[in-house]
């Protein structure tokens, strides 16, 4: 299970097209394996492809070059086993939680009480059971993006990406759904693909956090997060991991980028 | 509860000024009694008209047949060009293709008034029930149409990545995703649409049926019974003042949602 690869992205690049800049090499001969149960972190400044990656894989949007595999299957479009969760929620706010969770179930056919029970079960993992039947924009923002969360993992996806899922919140809220989802992600065993830009979020969510600098070709570097959860973002080790994933970064960004003053 | 009765009287001050000053120019004798009814003559010929005895004269008694005439004639006319805007509208504002065939087509259509429908409604459609209900769904499609049109095209483009990504066909993604995104722009049309509805069934009356409140009006016209004219321009404003609370009351239901992330939310 653990050597499974459910993510294979290989030479994918992604080039477009501008009337005054002309071509624009966004991603260049991109290879990344994602395993089984691996929470995976791109983590790059605004630009440098980590966003278009991500949509590369849900199927959003294709590569001009290289391809990508899902358990296998190539990516042509988008689908319920590359399950996104957006920055802004992106829920329907004509329903409430569970038929938001539920209408996913209700596209692949799950029969009526089956997807009510599964969307249930669900919200009540991500601490929603008490808002069932409420409205989602009667929601605050974190939990409306619970409800997003639930919506995906219902979907039993074989990869779970996440684009900038937390942006949105203020720090509080923020650092209760980093406990959150890696309590989600432990108990539910998926695979997921995060992208931030926040070098505390990327070390504090995951396995192996994977840098992109904008025009680079490849991967500029990669990162084993092997510190115990849940993790300790005071801690000396975590500070000494944030200083080598800095260098890690900044040894490719140009003097005069202001891509990490934060 | 308390702000809405205070709603609700403000709302009936300025037709109070209007009947008010009508009564004032009634009475200061400018203009005679038979050229401008007094509004307490209007009051007596809508009360005859609407609870009169059918023999005792021509309008007498007429009102209720005359408001199924029109009102039928509305409400079919409507509801096609309620299912006509919506069906053409949703697969035009989301389509680049359908738009591209479809927008020229009706925005070369819509300036075109309803009355120069007419002489061709005649010929197709003759004298009658089928003529009105032409002139009715033609009118009202258009702001119907376009409505939904800007409707689909203001959706927020995640929400066809949500939908695709939970796997819906692209029907169900118009169906499920988009037609219920663009009802607050589809109401704004159907709302539109009723109040041209009660102008357009008017216009059929007076030229190509001989029954209804407009024909009603024609004929008082004609027979100088004034004080009839002006009941019906004010049944007219009440059939269209309740068929619009009608529609609205249905979006109140429809678009919880949309009011109440809006700025009159309580």
């Amino acid at each position: 299970m653990q050597n499974e690869i459910v993510v294979q992205c290989t030479g994918v690049s992604r080039t477009f097209l501008s009337p005054d800049a002309g071509a624009i090499a966004v991603l260049q001969n991109i290879n990344l394996d994602v395993y089984a149960g691996e929470f995976i972190v791109l983590i790059g400044p605004s630009g440098c492809g980590k966003s278009t990656l991500l949509n590369i894989v849900a199927g959003f949007d294709k590569p001009t070059g290289g391809e990508v595999r899902v358990r296998g299957q190539r990516v042509t479009g988008p689908g319920p086993d590359k399950a996104m969760v957006f920055q802004d929620y992106a829920l329907l706010p004509w329903l409430n939680a569970r038929q938001n969770v539920e209408i996913g179930l209700r596209l692949q056919g799950v029969d009526k009480r089956t997807r009510r029970k599964s969307a249930i079960e669900f919200l009540e993992l991500v601490g929603l059971g008490h808002a069932v039947e409420r409205p989602v924009y009667k929601l605050s923002g974190g939990m409306q993006q619970r409800v997003s969360i639930a919506r995906a993992l219902a979907l039993k996806p074989a990869v779970l990406l996440m684009d900038e899922p937390f942006g949105a919140l203020d720090a509080f809220q923020r650092a209760t759904m980093h406990k959150e989802l890696t309590r989600l992600w432990k108990t539910t065993r998926a695979s997921i693909i995060f992208v931030t830009h926040s070098l505390e979020e990327a070390l504090f969510l995951g396995s192996r956090v994977v840098a992109i600098m904008p025009g680079a070709i490849g991967l500029t570097g990669e990162l084993h997060v092997d510190l115990p959860r849940p993790r300790d973002s005071m801690s000396p080790k975590f500070a000494a991991l944030k200083q080598k994933l800095f260098q890690m970064l900044t040894a490719h960004v140009p003097e005069t980028s202001d891509a990490f003053v934060e | 509860m308390l702000l809405r009765i205070r709603a609700i009287g403000i709302g009936i001050i300025a037709p109070a000024g209007v009947v008010l000053i009508w009564w004032g120019v009634t009475a200061s004798g400018l203009y005679p009694e038979a050229i401008l009814p007094s509004p307490l003559a209007v009051a007596k010929a809508l009360l005859e008209w609407a609870f009169g005895s059918t023999n005792a004269g021509p309008y007498s008694g007429t009102l209720s047949t005359a408001i199924w005439a029109s009102g039928q004639r509305v409400l079919v006319g409507y509801i096609i060009a309620a299912l006509l805007g919506v069906v053409i509208g949703v697969p035009t504002g989301f389509s680049r293709l359908i738009g591209s065939l479809l927008d020229p087509l009706i925005h070369l259509l819509r300036p075109i008034p309803v009355t120069a429908w007419v002489p061709l409604s005649l010929v197709f459609f003759g004298f009658g029930f089928k003529g009105a209900i032409f002139l009715v769904a033609l009118g009202c499609f258009f702001p119907i149409v376009v409505n939904t049109i800007e409707g689909v095209r203001g959706v927020n483009r995640t929400l066809v990545k949500v939908g695709y990504m939970l796997g819906a066909s692209r029907l169900q993604l118009l169906r499920l995703f988009i037609l219920p995104a663009s009802l607050p722009s589809i109401f704004v049309g159907l709302r539109l649409g009723i109040g041209l509805a009660w102008v357009l069934v008017i216009v059929a009356e007076l030229i190509s049926v001989n029954s209804g409140i407009g024909y009603t009006l024609l004929d008082a016209y004609q027979f100088s019974r004034y004080d009839v004219v002006i009941a019906a321009m004010i049944m007219l404003g009440i059939m269209g003042f309740l068929s619009d609370r009608v529609i609205v009351g249905i979006q109140h239901v429809a678009l919880r949602w949309h009011r109440e992330m809006s700025i009159h939310a309580e």
